[in-house]
Parts: C-alpha cells; sequence; structure tokens
C-alpha cells in the first residue's frame, strides 16, 4: 500500500468482493487490518453499495507477509528483476518468443514456466515535486529502466502515465477539535464472504475528519503555476483523481474537501485524501496551513507526482498473457490502470492463467456477464485505455446483477471448478448459500395470499388493498419497509428457517428487490455469452488472412488487439457488421468443418464397435 | 446502429435484446430472443407488400392480428383478415403464411403477411405488430444474421451477405442521417442529450455522491429533467398521429356558404354523385363521409361534417357572389380564423376555393386583391381541377407525411417503437425507490433513444460526469 490508506468503495469493493471469491488475498487480509470500515450508498440501492475500509498499513504488511510466507509450497525471493530470459516459441501457440526466467539486478538468474510482471509505477519511473524530477518508482526507490527497455525492445507499444501522492501530516499537529467527524459503521460489514466479523470492534475504531480547502488555497496554486511542472505536462492523468492544482484550475471558486484518514493504529501520519499536488515542499506546508483544523499542521513527507511507462493493454489476452511473449502475464498499473483493487482483480486472474498455462489447462476468463473483473479486463483488452483506468459502477452494463453481496455464486463455483483456486470450504459455503437462495426463492413464489391478508399479517407494509389478487411473498418482500424477518413472523412456517443465517436472510431481500429486472437482464446476459461463445482462432493471422474480406483498417485494428471472440471483436471500435459477419462466416466454416471431422471419427467409433459386437456373435 | 445487431459494447445503450439462441432442432424456446419484424418488399407503392416476422412470438402476433381465428396450416397460404389489436379496426384481407421453426427462412417461427401494397395499409400493418409484446422492428440485416446463425444459409449464400449487411446498413445509416436533418431527427437528438445528461448525474451521484462533494439537487434536477421529457414524449407521440392518417383516411371538409358548390366538389373528387346536388341552397342535409383515394392518400371527404373533425378544410365562395354577405361574413370567420394560427401550432390546414370561375367574364378583373391566396375552380367544366389536385396533393403530404420524401413506414415504426420504449422506461424511473433501479430505467430509456441517434456508449456519460463536476480524491 504505496498510496492511500485505504481499501475498496463504490465499484472498487464490488472488486474485491470478487477477489474474494475467487479466494484472492486482499479482503481477507483487510478483515484483519482495518481500522474504520463503511459501506459507502447505503441509501442507494444494495447492487451499488460500496464495501470500504481505512486499512493500517504496518497491520496489512505484517499481516499480508505472514499469509505468504506461510503458503505451502511457495518460494519467496525478493530483487529487482532487469531482463527477461527468452527462448524459442511453442509452435502450438502464438506468439514470437517464449519467456523463461528472469534476471535480477544482481545478475542472478530465476527460471519459470511462466512469469507475470506487476510492475506498478517503477517502468521508468519518474518523480515531481516542483520543478525537479528524479528517477524513482516511488519515494525512495529505484525505477525499473532495463526492463522497460527490454520490453520496449519486444515490440510492444508503451504509454506514460502519471499519478500523484498527497503529503502525509503529524497528527499530533492537526487541531481536530474544530473539525467534522466521521465514525465507521456498526456493525462493520468485512469484505470477504468467509469472515462474519471484522478483527476489531466498532468501538475500537479510529474516525475519520472532513476538512474544506478555501479560497487561499486557490490563490498558492495559481500563484506558483510556474513553479510546478507536473500539472502542465501532457501525460494523462486520470480525471478523477486529480491533483488540488488540477482542482483548482477546472473548479475555480470552490470549496475542495479534504479527507484526513488515519494511516495505521499507532501511526503518527495523517493522510489528507484530496490533497495530492506537486507543488515544492515548503510551499506544500504553507498551502496545508491555510487549511482549518490544519493551521499548525507540520508535512512529514511532501506530495509528489510519480510519471511512469505502461504497456497498451489491447496487447493482452483476457488471461492476461501477452500476445508477443508466450507464458508473460501483465497484472496492473503495467497496463493502464489504477487503484489497489483493479490490481488485485488483475493479479488474481494472472495468478490463476499463469498456472493455468503451466498445466496446459484452458484459460479461466470472467466475461463481462459474470463480474466487474470481467468489464475491467474487456474494457482494457478491447478498448485501451489513455488515461489511469478506474472502476465504477457505471462501466458496468448488468449492474443489477453483479453485485457485491452474490459474487460468490458468480464466481467461486467456477473458481473452484474451471481454476482450481477457492479452497474446499469457500466453495461447500458458496454452494450451500447458492442452493439456499434458491430453495428460498422459490418458497417465497409459492406462498400466495390476498393482499387484503398481507395487510393484515403485516401492517407496517404499504400494500395495497385496491385489487383482490392473490400476491406472492417474493412480490411482499420487494416492498422496503418489510424484510425476511417480518415476512417470516407472518408465515412462520416455512420461512422462519431462512432468517436464522442473517446473510441468507439479507440476500434474499436484496433478490426480491431486484426481481423483475433481473429477469430481463437475464435475457441480455445470454444474448451475450451467445457472441462470447463464438471463439475467434488464435492464431489467425489477420492482415493476410485470404478466406475473410475485410478491409485494411479493420485488418489493422484486429490484429493489434486480437479478439478472441466474436462478442469481443465487435466491441472493438471501427470493426464493421459486414466485417463482424465476415468473421462470424470464418468461425462458422471452421466449426463445421471441425465437427465434420469429429462426426467421422464418431463414426469409426462406432463401425469399430460394431465390428466386435459381430465378432462376439460369431 | 449496427452494434445493436451484435452484443455490443455499448450494452450500456441497451435497448431490447435481439439475439436469438441458436437451436439444433425443435421450435423455439419462449424467451430466446425478441421476435421482430419488418417490410421485406421494397418501400414504396406497390401491388403486394410482403411483411415478414422472426422469432417465438411470431404465432403469438399472428393469431393476435387475424383473431378469432386459429394458427392456419403450417406454409399454406390462407386467406385472413387483419385487424389492429388495439382498436379492433380492420386493416386488411392479407395471404397468410405460418412457418414454424425450424422449417422457416430464419429457423425460428416466422409469419409473412402478403398485404395490399398502400402506404396506408402497410404502415397499419406495422403498427399493429408493433404493438404486439415482444415484437420490434428489426434492425439492418436481422432477418440475415438470424437466417445465419441457425444455420440456414449456405455458404454460397453467406458469401453476398456481408455486402447485403454492409448495403442495408449504408442504407440505414443514409436514411437515418436523411432523417436526422429533419425535425424528428432534431427533437431526437436534443432527447437524448437531455436524457443522457440527466443519467450521468444519477451515474454521478452513485459512483461519486458519497465522498465527494456533488453540488446540491444533482438528483432533483435530473428529476425534472425526466419529467420534462415525459411529457415531450407523451406529446410528442399522441401527436404522431400522420400514421393514423394514413391508415383511417384524413379528414377533409368542405365548406363554405350555401349555394357556393360544396356537393359539387364533393362529387368532383369522388367522381359519383354523394351528395344531392341541387341549385336550390341548403339541400344537404344528412352527414356523408366518402372514402376517396386522393393522389394516392386516403381522404374521408364530407361537405357536412364540423369543421373540429377536419384535417384540411376546403373552403369554397362563389367567385361571382363574394361581395355578398354571406361570402363576407364566411372570409371573415372561417378563412381569417384558421389562417390565423400559426403554420406550426396548427394541425388544421385550409385551402380557398373559389368556385364558378366559368361566370367570371375572361376579360374582367379577378375576383378581388384582397383575398388570401386561393384557386379558381369551375366544378361545372372542370376548369382548374389540375391545379386543385395538385395543391391537395401538397397540403395531403403534409398532413400526412409523403411517402416519399418522408421517413419510409418501416423507419416511422421503429420511431414509434423506440419512443414508446423510452417513455415507458422514464416511467419506471419514478417508480423506483432504489437509486440503482432508477438508473437502471434511465439506461434503458436511453438505450432507446440512441438506437435513434446513434452514440451511446459508457464514456459518454463518464465525459459529462467529469466535465460537470469535480469529483476523486
Amino acid at each position: 500500500m504505496s498510496c492511500n490508506p485505504s481499501f475498496g468503495g463504490i465499484g472498487k469493493g464490488h472488486l474485491m468482493r470478487e477477489v474474494d471469491a475467487l479466494d484472492g488475498l486482499c479482503s481477507r487480509i483487510c478483515d484483519q487490518s482495518g481500522v474504520h470500515y463503511k459501506v459507502l450508498n447505503r441509501r442507494k440501492g444494495p447492487a451499488v453499495w460500496g464495501l470500504r475500509a481505512q486499512i493500517d498499513r504496518k497491520l496489512y504488511k505484517q499481516n499480508m507477509q505472514k499469509e505468504i510466507l506461510n503458503t505451502p509450497l511457495l518460494t519467496v525471493q525478493e530483487g529487482a528483476v532487469e531482463d527477461l530470459i527468452l527462448t524459442e516459441p511453442e509452435p502450438e501457440h502464438t506468439g514470437k518468443c517464449r519467456v523463461s526466467g528472469v534476471v535480477l539486478v544482481d545478475g542472478s538468474t530465476v527460471y519459470a514456466e511462466s512469469v507475470i510482471l506487476t510492475t506498478g509505477t517503477f517502468l521508468r519511473g519518474m518523480i515531481v515535486i516542483g520543478l525537479e524530477t528524479h528517477p524513482a518508482g516511488r519515494l525512495g526507490d529505484q525505477p525499473s529502466i532495463g526492463l522497460a527497455q527490454t520490453l520496449e525492445k519486444l515490440g510492444f507499444v508503451v504509454g506514460r502515465l502519471k499519478t500523484g501522492t498527497p503529503p502525509r501530516i503529524a497528527k499530533e499537529s492537526i487541531n481536530f477539535s474544530i473539525l467534522n467527524k466521521h465514525i465507521p459503521d456498526n456493525p462493520s460489514i468485512p469484505f470477504s464472504f468467509t469472515n462474519e466479523t471484522v478483527w476489531i470492534k466498532p468501538e475500537d475504531q479510529l474516525p475519520c475528519y472532513l476538512t474544506h480547502t478555501n479560497p487561499r488555497v486557490d490563490e498558492i496554486v495559481l500563484k506558483n503555476l510556474h513553479l510546478n511542472s507536473h500539472v502542465k505536462e501532457t501525460t494523462r492523468g486520470p480525471r478523477y483523481c486529480p491533483s488540488i492544482e488540477s482542482k483548482v484550475l477546472r473548479f475555480p471558486n470552490r470549496l475542495h474537501q479534504v479527507w484526513l484518514e488515519p494511516e495505521g493504529m499507532d501511526s503518527d501520519l495523517i493522510y489528507p485524501q484530496g490533497l495530492s499536488m506537486t507543488l515544492p515542499a515548503e510551499l506544500q506546508e504553507k498551502m496545508i496551513t491555510c487549511i482549518r483544523g490544519l493551521e499548525k499542521a507540520k508535512v512529514i513527507q511532501p506530495g509528489y507526482g510519480v510519471q511512469y511507462d505502461y504497456l497498451d493493454p489491447r496487447q493482452i489476452t483476457p488471461s492476461l498473457e501477452t500476445h508477443l511473449v508466450q507464458r508473460l502475464f501483465f497484472a496492473g498499473q503495467i497496463n493502464g490502470t489504477t487503484g489497489y483493487e483493479e490490481a488485485a482483480a488483475q493479479g488474481v486472474i494472472a495468478g490463476i492463467n499463469a498456472s493455468l498455462r503451466v498445466s496446459r489447462k484452458p484459460p479461466f476468463v470472467v466475461s463481462r456477464t459474470e463480474g466487474y473483473i470481467g468489464v475491467l479486463i474487456d474494457d482494457l483488452t478491447t478498448l485501451g485505455t489513455s488515461e489511469p483506468y478506474r472502476m465504477f459502477t457505471s462501466r458496468v452494463e448488468f449492474r443489477l446483477s453483479l453485485r457485491p453481496d452474490n459474487a460468490d455464486s458468480r464466481l467461486t463455483l467456477r473458481g473452484y471448478k474451471d481454476a482450481g483456486c477457492v479452497s474446499q470450504q469457500r466453495y461447500e459455503r458458496a454452494c450451500w448459500m447458492k442452493s439456499s437462495l434458491e430453495e428460498g426463492i422459490s418458497v417465497l413464489k409459492s406462498i400466495e395470499f390476498l393482499s387484503s391478508k398481507w395487510k393484515k399479517l403485516i401492517p407496517e407494509a404499504s400494500i395495497s388493498t385496491s385489487r383482490s389478487l392473490p400476491v406472492r411473498a417474493l412480490d411482499v418482500l420487494k416492498y422496503e419497509e418489510v424484510d425476511m424477518d417480518s415476512l417470516a413472523k407472518a408465515v412462520p412456517e416455512p420461512l422462519k428457517k431462512y432468517t436464522k443465517c442473517r446473510e441468507l436472510a439479507e440476500r434474499l431481500k436484496i433478490e426480491a428487490t431486484y426481481e423483475s429486472v433481473l429477469f430481463h437482464q437475464l435475457q441480455e446476459i445470454k444474448g451475450v455469452q451467445q457472441d462470447e461463445a463464438l471463439q475467434l482462432p488464435k492464431d489467425l493471422d489477420y492482415l493476410t488472412i485470404r478466406d475473410v474480406s475485410l478491409s485494411h483498417e479493420v485488418r489493422e485494428k484486429l490484429h493489434f488487439s486480437r479478439p478472441q471472440t466474436i462478442g469481443a471483436a465487435s466491441r472493438i471500435p471501427g470493426v464493421t457488421p459486414a466485417a463482424i459477419i465476415n468473421l462470424l462466416r470464418f468461425v462458422k466454416t471452421t466449426q463445421r468443418r471441425q465437427s465434420a471431422m469429429n462426426e467421422s471419427s464418431k463414426t469409426d467409433q462406432y463401425l469399430c464397435d460394431a465390428d466386435r459386437l459381430q465378432e462376439r456373435e460369431l | 446502429m449496427w452494434r445493436g445487431l451484435w452484443t455490443l459494447a455499448a450494452q450500456a445503450a441497451r435497448g431490447p435484446r435481439r439475439l436469438c439462441t441458436r437451436r439444433s432442432s425443435g421450435a423455439p424456446a419462449p424467451g430466446s430472443g425478441a421476435t421482430i419484424f419488418a417490410l421485406s418488399s421494397g418501400q414504396g407503392r406497390c401491388g403486394i407488400a410482403v411483411i415478414r416476422t422472426s422469432g417465438p412470438a411470431s404465432g403469438h402476433a399472428l393469431r393476435i392480428l387475424t383473431a378469432p381465428r386459429d394458427l392456419p396450416l403450417a406454409r399454406h397460404a390462407s386467406l385472413r383478415l387483419l385487424s389492429d389489436p388495439r382498436s379492433g379496426e380492420p386493416l386488411d384481407r392479407a395471404l397468410v403464411l405460418w412457418f414454424p421453426g425450424p422449417q422457416s427462412f430464419t429457423g425460428e417461427d416466422c409469419v409473412e403477411f402478403h398485404v395490399h401494397g398502400g402506404p396506408a395499409v402497410v404502415s397499419g400493418v406495422l403498427q399493429a405488430l408493433g404493438s404486439v409484446p415482444g415484437l420490434r422492428p428489426a434492425e439492418a440485416g436481422e432477418f440475415t444474421r438470424r437466417a445465419f446463425a441457425n444455420g440456414k444459409l449456405n455458404l454460397t449464400e453467406v458469401e453476398g451477405l456481408a455486402d447485403l449487411i454492409h448495403a442495408e446498413t449504408e442504407a440505414q445509416r443514409r436514411q437515418a442521417l436523411r432523417q436526422l436533418d429533419g425535425e424528428l431527427g432534431h427533437l431526437c437528438r436534443g432527447w437524448a442529450e437531455t436524457l443522457t445528461k440527466a443519467l450521468a448525474h444519477v451515474e454521478a451521484y452513485i459512483d461519486f455522491g458519497e465522498d465527494d462533494n456533488l453540488e446540491e439537487g444533482v438528483l432533483e434536477q435530473a428529476d425534472i429533467e425526466v419529467r420534462a421529457l415525459q411529457v415531450a414524449l407523451g406529446a410528442h407521440l399522441r401527436d404522431a398521429r400522420r400514421g393514423q392518417r394514413l391508415r383511417s383516411g384524413v379528414h377533409v371538409v368542405v365548406t363554405g356558404p350555401p349555394n357556393a358548390g360544396k356537393s359539387s366538389l364533393v362529387n368532383l373528387l369522388s367522381r359519383k354523385p354523394v351528395s344531392i346536388v341541387s341549385p336550390e341552397p341548403g339541400t344537404t342535409r344528412d352527414v356523408l363521409e366518402t372514402p376517396v383515394d386522393l393522389a394516392g392518400f386516403p381522404v374521408l371527404l364530407s361537405d357536412t361534417a364540423g369543421l373540429e373533425q377536419a384535417d384540411l378544410i376546403l373552403a369554397m365562395l362563389d367567385a361571382s357572389d363574394l361581395a355578398s354577405p354571406s361570402s363576407c361574413n364566411f372570409l371573415a370567420t372561417v378563412v381569417a380564423s384558421v389562417g390565423a394560427q400559426s403554420p406550426s401550432d396548427s394541425s388544421q390546414r385550409l385551402l380557398l376555393v373559389l368556385n364558378k370561375s366559368d361566370l367570371l367574364s375572361p376579360e374582367g378583373p379577378g375576383p378581388g386583391p384582397d383575398l388570401p391566396p386561393h384557386l379558381l375552380l369551375s366544378c361545372l367544366t372542370g376548369e382548374g381541377l389540375d391545379g386543385l389536385l395538385e395543391a391537395l396533393r401538397k397540403e395531403l403530404a403534409a398532413v400526412c407525411g409523403d411517402p416519399s420524401t418522408d421517413p419510409p413506414l418501416l423507419t416511422r415504426a421503429r420511431h414509434q417503437h423506440h419512443l414508446q420504449g423510452c417513455l415507458d422506461a422514464l416511467g419506471h424511473y419514478k417508480q423506483s425507490k432504489d437509486l440503482a433501479l432508477a438508473a437502471e430505467a434511465l439506461r434503458v430509456a436511453r438505450g432507446h433513444l440512441t438506437r435513434l441517434t446513434g452514440g451511446g456508449g459508457t464514456e459518454e456519460i463518464l465525459d459529462i460526469i467529469f466535465q460537470d463536476f469535480c469529483v476523486g480524491k
């Protein structure tokens, strides 16, 4: 955790739930290391709830290291990677070479069947404060230059992105007593499906504080633009995580929020969320002391900007393996994303696939219809990105289906069966939950009373009794003021048992809320999945292939992105319907040829059996 | 627009889904995809027009349009009376063919309606189909694509398919462009813009509302915009009577002072005596509406009906009697009042016809310089009739929409379908307490509009969010 001391948030919390559903680590570690748990968007509907927590940096690091170092069969070696070891490609796969290990900065080598690069901001990383720049991956760490050169030489298309981090402030120098105090949720909602509670009681958690910028802050920014090279650069930074300088420039004359967040239980530092800046260090303190509550604040470490290389993510497959180099996988900021959660989502997918690749199993790909992870990776691999990519719920077309509550039903079962990445215990829990939900929903559908009877049973529900039609219990559960408890009180048999597990009861309520829309969404999802099921051959050479009539422009686009399915191809901007039809035809002919071949081999088999039968009869 | 064919990027821009499932055999599973319909013969006037449907609800649609009859024998031509399921109004006596899947062109359940080719009938049947739940107008190339997906086209046929799709897409694009230049296009773009902005604000409230300081009243503003949009769309759909006029006939009322020759004109236009014509004033008593075909438009002609029902008023005066009190009075009341309405807000049109031009002396001065624009006619000699017919054609085209220059019928059905879909979805927005559900309703509504205007990706939404709000920490 080298930037903000928090995990989750809106959209990001969804990713964490999905990472956890695949037995990824970050959610479980966060449940052991958080100091302030809060669910965002509580009032806006369970589909967009955002699980979030302030995390103790030190605890997170300790707990994560403990978990990793205690993982059976895992060897951990630390060292900066300088180069890749490349060998002849495997003939049955595309790619011009194969990676077989890495060279460390001390010249030693580590051989591997597959390699995942997660370079963060280190590839040719450059730190900017004021007018000063110096090469660094993050403050105090060397950048990775040799590796960047190797990747460029291999032919990867490289781009440049920037991000920033705020100064850190000494806790005891802040006057919290005049600031707006925000306390955590009670009870805390854990990130992981396997946890019912987090490690710390709500009353022992730390508060956050809110303050605001003022016109004097604007003035300091505007007066010192000439001392601020990061702001002027053309490198693309994120629009949604802007520095205080860009906020002042783009939205002048406004008060901007500054959240004062704890860095940890026993940390002396406060992280001023919203004050990412690259002014010269002395001006940073001057600006900060203009802000209410920070009048006497001491800056312990200045904020700074980072500029770094990323590789156009259209050069990787949905399993995160590169097109160019076999068995080389990319995850995180190297693919143009930002955020711990986005990185974790790619990390778990890259890890699964690196392992599947070695054991020669088919890749594990999450579709847009299955999870935020799928949306993230599909956006990256088909559209690329020109700014640090962050997850938003608005990017997700099936938002009502892909909720934080049901990530386990969506991914855990697949993860267990197709990827082998899920523990037996988690798998069994997800299976139990899934079948209980299905059973519960069908029971709720089967209970029908006239609306007048419902009204008598649950007087607090705003059920209209004007029409005397039978109403299902599931429809009654849709009312805001009704939950499983009130339903079970009204109809104890057979509903009582569904209230014993809190999570089950809550999830039934959520399913009821979205039931009618989910039915339609399911139809749409089926449609998308049909196109996703039409695979394009991986070794198709779009530039030279003759059987498909395609314009040069479309060929170039397909060649670069190498979509794996007709669905992905159709999402690439500029690929025309005519091109899609041509591709479709190509796929169909290939399929037909293949199934004809399978058919004939089956016939042979049958003939053999028949022969044997005859022999026996004789 | 083509992206709708596929599963598309802008699933955000979702309209109803329309991919059919691939089945190896058997009848279509219910809910395996939307049922599509289209005019599959050419546009314009022709003897017989063929309208085709494909998809699981085809049989249902056929039963509904031919109620109370049952489905005809599969693959046999049968004569059926088609009527509009909403009004029960008869549309046409047509030849219908029922092709249960998989033995059909697309492999799905299909129906063919062979109807009489007039624009009124075709538009009527298309709109009737559009009103059947589960049916929607086909997108370019969609029939062919379904056929292809179901393995119904062999490879030689497929050779030409890409070209066909390309041509169809091109044609639709050009059509869309032409349309989008027009008033309707302007309206649709405006609505789409409003809706996109409202959605962006709701999405911003969801994705950023909690921790960032969005301005107060973001949601309230979106609510106001959605409400205004609902009103505008509702009014537009109610006013979209052109298609209906084309189906049921334009009400043309001939009016004027007694004995100006109203009945003679009706008889002349209908070419058969329908009114009792007499030189005695006030002979016409009963309301008579004569259905006639004027320059290709179905017209209900009447010389007795009230003016308030009229789409087009033919105001008649006796050219030789303009100075009489009854003529002056008529000019001052009827002609002046209809003429005074501005052309945009008036749904009524008026043509001033001066009859009995044969009575004017050939050398004499014209009927008078103060008169509004008018046409001269002699019902007795037929002089001036061609000029009147040409003027009528223009007026009728304006009232009904001219099939040769207006968006074609199919496009119109598509428009209506998506506008209605948009309006319905906006209704759900209001009812939803859960904000994610409310946003979903807006997404569906926007999907319908962007089907008509193009665009509709998520990026547009994010662009607006970052442009309008200072979000992020």
